[in-house]
């Protein structure tokens, strides 16, 4: 076809040219061969000369044996001579009979090897958290800091009717141990008439103690301890009456004083924050 | 204008070149009328293929075809697989020594009497079985029959022959082992079914073609050559009756009939998802083979599995389509030129099978064609299309039909299916298999072998750009719900 078209001239364009085959459905044509852009020495000794061992392109056929001082020497014949080693110490149970389909099996190999591989991914996953967690957390505030948080108090060195006040997160703390009279006193106040009302049991964990944050709530003065017209506190700055419950009773205070977070540890001791 | 004038004197001119005279009108009228016959109707016009069971055991098969010419052949099913490491390669040196002349007609005489009658004799040896046939005049029949029956129950094996061949065939390995692509398969044989008889190449190793004796020799035959594992086929010019007459004239011997209880069984062969590289820089292509088990010659998913293959296509540089090509892969390959050629293929064995592809790429678009075609078999278990369907279909159709053209083929064709179905598959019931697949049914069949299986790779040449094998393994399947 190509002579055709070659001769046909002007004809050319309506000649067919089709200068490549068409494959056939079973019978692969034949790959194209390959381009070289250097040149091959030709190597006269090479055992088998033929055009794809000139070209380089045949695998080096034949007996090959090499040896040396610090290389491992080896001879390789042909590709059927190679023979895949045998493994059967690292296979899996299910697989080591050679006579035996491995579809079989297949399913429960890839799901052990699947559980595996979750199970571990989970733990990974929860080591790593904890890991960045703890790193990050450690840039948070240190013990000692958050130590300062907290203050224990030893109430046995609290005689009854005293009020004693300890320095706590910056600010005064009233401890106060009541006596009877007073618990009985406070217990009775009508709360419907308080500013703030609030049962002082309500304000207790155990009646005899009280513990208040010894800070007005008109507007931050420190009340003085048993003073005032309420048998409480009572504040300088402006003048608001405090009960033995730490309730405001008279002045310009708004809202009783604030009972924190304690915590009574055995008998003897507190730990408030 | 004066180029345009040329042109235009050149088209009237091209046109009659290309076209030839037009005929005549009456003629016409007569094509018209005459008409073709149906696809339907040609399949089922194909004279059926008559078997006949002789007592030892020896299956004679043929088709009739009213032809002035014939194959007639034998097709044992005798291999690679059946031989142990100690025997591997028997099967071939068996097949050289064959033609090597018979107690009847020693040296030569054989090959002169074939060639006396014009007739041609040929012989393969695979994994699974050995062929061997004569083409010849349909009138020899008779004479052909009897040549075979010689071959195979008479061979020589002499001596001198035998040292003779040992040479030869030392020599056709050394050649064997530059041609690459065989190379691979033979490599993924090897790793694939590792530890089992499915491992040995056809044509055995240097050390047993240099150790095999006349006495291993005879023993292959004596075990293997026997009539309950043979089938007689013939295609051409020939009639049944007469060829079961020949066939009992001249193959109910005593060598043919097995010894008591020396029937060799075959041993299932494990598949093991491995890889075997055989990397060597210096080679200017690499040539990777990747497959997962696939099933046996009788299993009905073959014939979707080769829609599947159809889908996927073949594709080599000499292709003139470009990027127009219906195999969604061959376009790929083009675009971003990935690859010299590739191919799918789907060999069975009994009882397993290899379902894969082939290809021969530079060694820079070596894992780029892997990720492509690993897509593309992502891309058929979950979303293939019914129109690709439909195509590959008729492709297949196309390529079953063409396939028989010639006693040869069809003779073959006999012979193998006996083989491995135990009766001949016509076309009619090929075609109808083939029509029931719909895309559904690709996408399962695929699923089934292909998704999140584990592969057998080979790889020979500069494979470094070859990702390792965890990786391939990981192209086995999609993360997705």
């Amino acid at each position: 076809m190509l002579s055709v078209a070659a001769r046909a001239g002007p004809f050319a364009p309506f000649v067919s040219a089709a200068a490549h085959a068409v494959p056939g459905p079973l019978r692969p044509l034949a790959p194209a061969a390959a381009h070289r852009d250097h040149k091959v020495p030709l190597d006269v000794k090479r055992p088998l000369l033929c055009r794809e061992s000139l070209s380089g392109r045949a695998a080096r056929g034949g007996l090959v044996a090499s040896a040396s001082l610090n290389a491992p020497a080896g001879v390789r014949c042909v590709h059927n001579d190679v023979t895949v080693p045998d493994f059967s110490a690292y296979r899996r149970q299910d697989v080591q009979d050679a006579s035996a389909s491995s579809q079989g099996s297949s399913n429960s190999r890839k799901g052990f090897s699947y559980l595996m591989t979750a199970a571990t991914g989970v733990a990974t996953a929860y080591v790593a958290k904890n890991v960045v967690t703890q790193f990050i957390s450690s840039l948070s505030a240190s013990a000692d800091v958050l130590a300062l948080s907290k203050i224990e108090i030893k109430l046995s060195d609290i005689p009854e009717g005293k009020n004693m006040a300890f320095k706590w997160r910056g600010k005064p703390l009233f401890v106060r141990h009541r006596t009877q009279a007073e618990i009985s006193q406070e217990a009775g106040v009508d709360v419907s008439q308080l500013r703030d009302p609030q049962h002082d049991l309500d304000r207790v964990k155990k009646p005899e103690w009280v513990i208040l944050v010894g800070v007005c709530t008109h507007l931050g003065c420190v009340p003085i301890a048993n003073a005032g017209d309420f048998g409480g506190y009572y504040c300088p700055c402006h003048g608001s009456h405090y009960d033995a419950s730490g309730r405001i009773r008279k002045g310009p205070a708004p809202l009783n004083l604030e009972v924190p977070v304690y915590q009574f540890i055995g008998d003897d001791t507190v730990v408030v924050g | 204008m004066a180029a345009r004038s040329v042109c235009r004197a050149g088209s009237a001119a091209g046109r009659a070149l290309l076209w030839g005279p037009r005929p005549a009108a009456a003629l016409l009228t007569l094509t018209r009328k005459r008409g073709a016959a149906t696809y339907a109707q040609t399949l089922q016009n194909i004279p059926e293929t008559q078997v006949t069971t002789l007592e030892n055991g020896l299956r004679v098969a043929s088709e009739e075809s009213n032809q002035p010419t014939c194959t007639v052949g034998l097709w044992i099913e005798a291999g690679s697989r059946y031989e142990d490491t100690k025997t591997n390669g028997a099967a071939f040196f068996m097949e050289h020594m064959a033609f090597k002349g018979t107690k009847k007609r020693p040296g030569s005489a054989f090959e002169k009497e074939v060639e006396s009658l014009g007739a041609h004799l040929n012989g393969y040896t695979s994994r699974e079985q050995t062929a061997f046939y004569i083409k010849a005049l349909s009138k020899d029949m008779p004479k052909v029959v009897e040549l075979l029956s010689d071959l195979v129950q008479n061979c020589a094996l002499e001596d001198s022959q035998i040292e003779k061949e040992r040479g030869v065939i030392l020599q056709e390995l050394k050649e064997l082992d530059s041609n690459l692509a065989d190379v691979t398969f033979d490599y993924l044989h090897a790793t694939a079914y590792q530890g089992t008889s499915l491992a040995h190449t056809v044509e055995g190793t240097t050390e047993n073609i240099k150790r095999l004796t006349r006495a291993d020799l005879a023993s292959y035959v004596d075990i293997h050559f026997k009539a309950p594992r043979m089938v007689l086929a013939a295609a051409g010019g020939i009639s049944h009756r007469e060829l079961v007459d020949a066939a009992k004239q001249h193959f109910t011997g005593a060598p043919l009939t097995h010894k008591g209880d020396s029937v060799p069984t075959l041993k299932h062969c494990r598949f093991t998802g491995s890889e075997i590289r055989a990397r060597d820089d210096a080679l200017p292509l690499a040539h990777i083979a990747l497959a997962v088990e696939g099933p046996g010659w009788a299993d009905p998913d073959n014939v979707v599995l080769n829609v599947a293959n159809a889908i996927i296509g073949r594709y080599d540089r000499t292709f003139g389509g470009g990027t127009n090509q219906s195999s969604k892969l061959a376009t790929l390959a083009v675009k971003h030129n990935l690859c010299h050629s590739f191919e799918p293929f789907n060999t069975s064995y009994s009882d397993t099978g290899l379902f894969g592809f082939h290809f021969v790429s530079d060694p820079l678009s070596v894992d780029d064609m892997m990720f492509c075609a690993q897509g593309e078999w992502m891309r058929l278990c979950t979303s293939t299309t019914e129109s690709e369907v439909t195509r590959a279909k008729n492709y297949l159709r196309n390529a079953m039909v063409a396939q028989l053209d010639g006693t040869t083929r069809v003779c073959e064709n006999i012979g193998s299916h006996l083989l491995h179905y135990g009766r001949r598959i016509p076309l009619e019931e090929w075609d109808a298999r083939i029509s029931a697949v719909d895309a559904r049914m690709v996408r399962d069949v695929c699923s089934k072998y292909i998704y999140d299986k584990c592969p057998a790779l080979a790889a020979v040449g500069p494979v470094e750009q070859l990702l390792d094998y965890n990786r391939i393994r990981s192209g086995m399947y999609w993360v997705r719900l």
